[in-house]
């Protein structure tokens, strides 16, 4: 039995103008009742709100589900949503994507009702399950081991700034390859499983201060699931240097 | 403390007890709480008196893993009112970008207000509003290859400057290492254009290092401008940390001495900030380096951390230190020092060179 969000009355009564004018492009109708809707289409008022449509894909949906295509329908209809998500708040899309999932598997009416309202927002698209989470380990100018926990495809500089670490002056052209300030030291192994540097980083990493055989940009490697649990290093600066130096002369008179 | 009259700390205390919590706070924060200020104090409106900047408790000096909070020296009001809103209004029209908005200056409030003149300074920003170098002080947006230039710029440029009906201009660009000149040619453009708008403005060119090319230098200098300025940004120690690699002392102290061998009338200017973790005879021998290297006119404001991708504030400098400074510059022979926390290279330019100008022709003719 399919579970409806938030819809009060019958499927059936709902006014047939108001499908949105992608649909025709899929499947051709198969009852009287969506031939009707097709036709419709080209008549749609543009402005409505974003959940009216929904509903109605619910309601093809529901045609469609006696005969078992619910699920790639539903994956379907979303691809065409696309254009409209901006309209659409991304819990709204994952209630579609639920509701499909549901008829398929004819769940429980309540426990999909509880898991549709309570829907929090969150990245879209898609959900974030801890198995993409890498662990990430930075030791910093002063010492300090900062760990983090990174999603697959993050390059190492958002991991820096979007994480708050405690890194400061890293990533001043904001991943532009124009300055190397996001200059990061890898162990051996990790760096010679990295990708091929590119010509326009090397000119980059020539000019950073403290370069080292195992150096990169931390704007052009992107976190990956091998490799969890690295530990980086963040570059010494020349006044860090040269304080340490003067530390070590002071403490020796 | 005659402030605070009348307010027993028994009380406070036994608050405290009361509750049971008695709180995480080591004891002499405690006591601060108790004994500090409080909101009688804030809406009387002494706390603002900036005779007591002197009683500033907070930390100066930056330790290792703590933030530094902003002392009140440094507290700006929110830029608003009508001046303000004509001039980005005309800038977005003309599509022109200022160093004021891409730098996020705390002093544009101030600026484009007028002030009490109402004269109303603006820095514009010429080349677009995109660099090619990131250096870690600066928030102006880098990139690789940046938007290619505007050829109706220095015409625009002049023609809203001319239409402003201002006395002095300042014109800054972005560095752009990807034209074979940095610009040099486009720069110049502008400034011939304003001069034959208006010959009796005062410009002012904040010129980037054109990485060395001294042809370039000499291209902007014999423009007809009457103030040549590039900044060292920093001591010569923390050059590299705070700069792009790209740019040196050396490199921007030489661009600065070609400019006056060039044109011998021109002044030159520079400007250090203070507060990245400099020591104070680092900043004496810079001065004095950049006294022999024959800079007129020298700024030095505090370093201010734009966003969170820059380098943290390693000391906020008091007013007081400011004020010493000034003085140093002023005996070591600068036509003027200008010194403040929020001062910057253009801030207040116009006001400080004709003040100095006029007061000089006036001893000489006395």
């Amino acid at each position: 039995m399919p579970c409806w969000a938030g819809l009060q009355q019958d499927p059936s009564t709902i006014p047939l103008s108001i499908l949105p004018s992608c649909f025709p492009s899929l499947l051709p109708p198969s009852t009287p009742r969506e031939a009707v809707l097709l036709w419709f289409f080209p008549f749609l008022p543009p402005i409505l709100p974003g959940c009216m449509y929904k509903c109605l894909i619910k309601l093809s949906l529901h045609q469609r589900t006696a005969q078992g295509t619910g699920s790639r329908m539903a994956h379907g209809i979303l691809g065409l949503l696309r254009p409209l998500q901006s309209r659409l708040s991304a819990s709204r899309t994952r209630l579609v994507l639920l509701c499909a999932e549901t008829e398929q598997h004819q769940g429980p009416a309540r426990g999909w009702a509880e898991r549709a309202f309570s829907s929090t927002h969150q990245d879209a698209p898609g959900e974030s399950s801890s198995e993409d989470r890498v662990t990430v380990h930075f030791i910093n100018r002063d010492g300090e081991r900062l760990t983090t926990t990174a999603k697959e495809g993050e390059s190492l500089l958002e991991v820096v700034v979007n994480h708050n670490l405690a890194i400061d002056g890293f990533g001043a052209c904001e991943g532009t390859l124009a300055c190397s300030t996001c200059h990061l030291i890898f162990d051996k192994d990790t760096f010679q499983k990295l990708d091929a540097i590119s010509d326009e980083e090397l000119d980059m990493l020539d000019l950073a201060y403290g370069l080292t055989d195992t150096s990169r940009l931390g704007c052009q490697v992107c976190v990956k699931k091998w490799m969890d649990g690295v530990t980086l290093r963040v570059p010494m600066d020349v006044s860090d240097m040269r304080r340490q130096l003067e530390v070590g002369k002071q403490s020796k008179q | 403390q005659d402030l605070r009259c009348g307010r027993p700390s028994v009380s406070g205390s036994h608050v405290c007890n009361q509750y049971g919590t008695s709180g995480s706070l080591p004891g002499e924060k405690k006591e601060l709480l108790q004994n500090g200020p409080d909101l009688q104090d804030f809406v009387s409106g002494d706390l603002s008196d900036k005779s007591r900047w002197a009683d500033y408790k907070g930390n100066l000096k930056r330790e290792k893993g703590e933030r530094l909070h902003l002392p009140p020296w440094l507290k700006t009001k929110i830029p608003m009112g009508k001046n303000y809103n004509k001039l980005k209004n005309t800038l977005r029209s003309l599509n022109l970008h200022t160093v004021c908005e891409e730098a996020r200056c705390p002093n544009i409030g101030e600026c484009w207000g007028g002030g009490e003149y109402a004269t109303a300074t603006a820095t514009i920003m010429l080349m677009g509003d995109t660099c090619t170098r990131g250096c870690r002080f600066c928030s102006v947006k880098t990139a690789k290859n940046p938007p290619p230039l505007d050829p109706q710029e220095p015409y625009n440029t002049a023609k809203a400057i001319a239409e402003w009906g201002l006395d002095y201009v300042v014109l800054t660009s972005v560095d752009r290492d990807d034209m074979p000149d940095g610009g040099a040619e486009h720069f110049a453009k502008t400034v011939r254009h304003l001069k034959e708008r208006n010959p009796k403005i005062l410009v002012e060119c904040l010129t980037p290092d054109f990485r060395g090319d001294l042809k370039a230098v000499e291209k902007v200098a014999s423009s007809g401008l009457d103030v040549y300025a590039h900044n060292v940004e920093t001591v010569p120690a923390l050059q590299r940390k705070v700069r792009d690699p790209r740019a040196n002392f050396e490199q921007s102290v030489r661009v600065l001495k070609h400019a006056k061998e060039v044109q011998p009338g021109v002044i030159s200017k520079t400007s250090i900030m203070l507060g990245l973790g400099e020591t104070d005879e680092q900043v004496y021998s810079t001065m004095k380096l950049l006294r022999e290297a024959d800079v007129d006119c020298l700024t030095l404001g505090q370093y201010m951390q734009p966003t969170k991708r820059h380098l943290k504030v390693e000391e906020y400098i008091t007013p007081e230190k400011f004020k010493y400074w000034e003085k140093v510059g002023n005996d070591l022979g600068f036509h003027y020092t200008a010194s403040g926390p929020l001062v910057r290279s253009s801030y207040k330019a116009g006001e400080f060179f004709l003040k100095n100008l006029v007061e000089k022709r006036k001893t000489k003719a006395i």
